[in-house]
């Protein structure tokens, strides 16, 4: 990828500020040349790769380094935008969201620092990845359960700042202190971490005076170097309830009886309710049950879940915890389904440490095309209610099949509101395809805006759409965030654009992609 | 450069050299840390390239026919699916190994 300049800075200014970062970290460490900016590109980009194309990428190897960088990049007034590992995928990977903003690549800080088994907790630095922590656990017996995404190559630390969750539930809820950088590059440790002798840094969230970590949490108002994250103690027992659901319309009264048990704690995660669809775009081809390039139709439908013996909803649900409790939580669970329902459901028992471990076999699913493929996700919160929820995925799958693309579709209910995951698959060799995606993203969003419902969290290309859509008394708070990147970072180096929250610096290019 | 990989791939021979054990022992270490989650049985990367290539071809350790610039690229510029991989996951002197040991002679399969 050839260089895209950041606005507003001349080609000699930008080969001093890579030269004064060179000197600053050593030029090995400072990654410009066009191959270099080809690695840090969206790979599952919806549109063109130019829109989110970087500068290159700096990549510092402990704290007093970033803060030397932060003090060039004010200097020269060179944008950055943070990065983990870059296995964002879906949402923008190793990209920045404005052109010709540099990676601020802290993958080679990747120690974990400390695992506490008696307290369930972690401290990690932004490079370690779930198969570095799910290694260091196992190869210690180490009895901490941590929740994994799908994809499972990417960053602990990125993935819970990112509200990324698993089966476990927001990873971000997860978070018990953090240490950050401001972009002038004063260090800071929040709640408890705040006391020079903070015993309880990773203890106890909040600390004295406002509780900053969730500010932090898909905001570009910091640098995060460390985190502490709590981990779950490992379960005596875990049973899985396979539920199979035949007809659409069950997510209806499936979603009356399991909302009322997540409320009240019996179920402990995540409900999750994942379209048919998911069964087939893993280990099969489209070409192989259908050619056309409108939505598929539902006669093929009912041929993938004969073939894969699924129903149109499917997902297990898991109780785990100690085995008495598993037994009689399982017992409630069944009397609440048996009220809607005559069908059996299987149910697995198994010890409580057979938990799947880190995987990036749904990544399969972008080959759905056979080519070059990408995914995007349009996931709105909603309430936890049957009716809502059944009404939200007619409108949605409505939505899919008017732009002839294929309806994939995950509820994860957790009692009082349900996120709705909208797996959008595509070819991104088909331009035509994709500006249907692209359609079908706009629609979402306003559907769901419509109802008063959110993104949760979206991929670069649609930040400032779904921002928008937080429009109560005129987008307030996203007045109030720009207010405070402002003041926190009055040069505009942190992210520029991240989630809607551009600086002053470079507001001009909200909306521009 | 997606057209003119897949066009060259089956072209390539071995290499020919033998690298020293220390290489072959870091390129493992590389492919076990930076590759494995994908392209070792039941990876992501190993179905795609059975589909694509068919089993024989499908495991990268295998493999008898990578030649040290396709290995290189394919990891810096993605391949279909396959996403890219920078200097700061893979630095230089680990992409060296990683291609010794991708790229050494194998012993004959045991029948």
């Amino acid at each position: 990828m050839k260089l895209i300049l950041p606005p507003g800075l001349t080609k000699a200014r930008f080969d001093q500020a890579m030269a004064a970062f060179a000197r600053a970290i050593g030029k090995e460490w400072v990654l410009a040349t066009d191959e270099d900016r080809e690695t840090y590109l969206d790979q599952y980009a919806p549109g063109r790769d130019e829109s989110h194309a970087s500068a290159g990428a700096i990549a510092p190897g402990s704290v007093e380094e970033v803060q030397a960088v932060l003090k060039i990049a004010n200097e020269y007034r060179v944008p950055l935008w943070p990065m983990s590992r870059g296995k964002n995928f879906g949402y923008g990977g190793a990209a920045p969201r404005m052109p010709g903003t540099v990676m601020l690549d802290m993958g080679r800080m990747n120690r974990i620092l400390e695992v506490n088994e008696k307290a369930g907790y972690c401290i990690v630095e932004p490079g370690v990845g779930f198969f570095d922590l799910w290694e260091y656990l196992r190869s210690r017996k180490i009895p901490l359960q941590m929740g994994i995404p799908g994809n499972g190559w990417g960053s602990v630390v990125g993935n819970a700042l990112e509200r990324g969750f698993s089966g476990n539930g927001d990873h971000s809820n997860n978070i018990c202190g953090l240490e950050l950088l401001t972009p002038t590059g004063e260090l800071i440790r929040t709640g408890m971490g705040a006391m020079e002798n903070g015993k309880a840094w990773a203890l106890f969230k909040h600390g004295f005076g406002p509780s900053w970590d969730q500010m932090v949490v898909q905001g570009n108002f910091f640098v995060v170097t460390k985190m502490c994250l709590w981990m779950k103690p490992e379960d005596e027992a875990a049973i899985s309830v396979e539920v199979k659901l035949d007809k659409p319309a069950d997510i209806g009264w499936f979603t009356e009886a399991v909302t009322p048990l997540r409320l009240r704690g019996v179920l402990d995660g995540y409900v999750r309710l994942t379209s048919y669809q998911a069964t087939a775009t893993v280990p099969t081809l489209r070409k192989e049950w259908y050619q056309g390039r409108d939505a598929i139709p539902d006669d093929v439908i009912t041929k993938i879940r004969e073939r894969f013996n699924v129903g149109w909803w499917n997902g297990p649900i898991r109780l785990s915890g100690y085995s008495d409790v598993c037994e009689a939580n399982l017992r409630r669970l069944l009397d609440s389904l048996a009220k809607h329902t005559k069908q059996e459901f299987k149910v697995t028992r198994m010890a409580g440490n057979a938990v799947p471990g880190p995987s990036t076999y749904p990544l399969q699913m972008v080959n759905w095309f056979g080519g070059r493929g990408g995914h995007i996700g349009y996931s709105p919160v909603m309430p936890a209610d049957g009716r809502l929820v059944l009404e939200q995925f007619e409108r949605t799958r409505r939505r899919f099949i008017e732009f002839g693309l294929d309806y994939s579709g995950t509820f994860y209910n957790d009692g009082r509101s349900a996120t709705n995951v909208n797996l959008i698959l595509y070819d991104k060799d088909d331009a035509e395809q994709k500006e249907r995606v692209r359609k079908l993203f706009v629609a979402l969003i306003k559907d769901a805006k419509e109802q008063g419902y959110g993104e949760y969290r979206t991929h670069l290309s649609y930040m400032d759409d779904v921002a928008d859509s937080y429009d109560f008394n005129h987008n307030a708070l996203r007045k109030l965030n720009e207010r405070m990147k402002d003041a926190l970072d009055p040069n505009g180096i942190l992210a520029p654009g991240r989630n809607g929250i551009w600086p002053k610096a470079y507001r001009d290019q909200r909306g521009k992609l | 450069m997606l057209v003119a990989l897949l066009a060259l791939a089956p072209a390539f021979a071995a290499a020919a050299e033998v690298p020293d054990a220390a290489a072959l022992a870091r390129g493992k270490a590389a492919f076990t840390h930076r590759c494995s989650m994908c392209h070792r049985e039941g990876g992501t990367g190993t179905f795609i390239l059975a589909r694509r290539l068919g089993a024989a071809k499908s495991l990268l350790e295998q493999r008898t026919d990578l030649e040290p610039t396709y290995v290189r690229t394919v990891v810096r510029w993605g391949l279909v699916n396959m996403p890219r991989i920078s200097r700061v996951e893979l630095p230089e002197a680990d992409m060296d190994a990683l291609v010794a040991y991708l790229t050494a002679p194998k012993a004959p399969a045991t029948p």
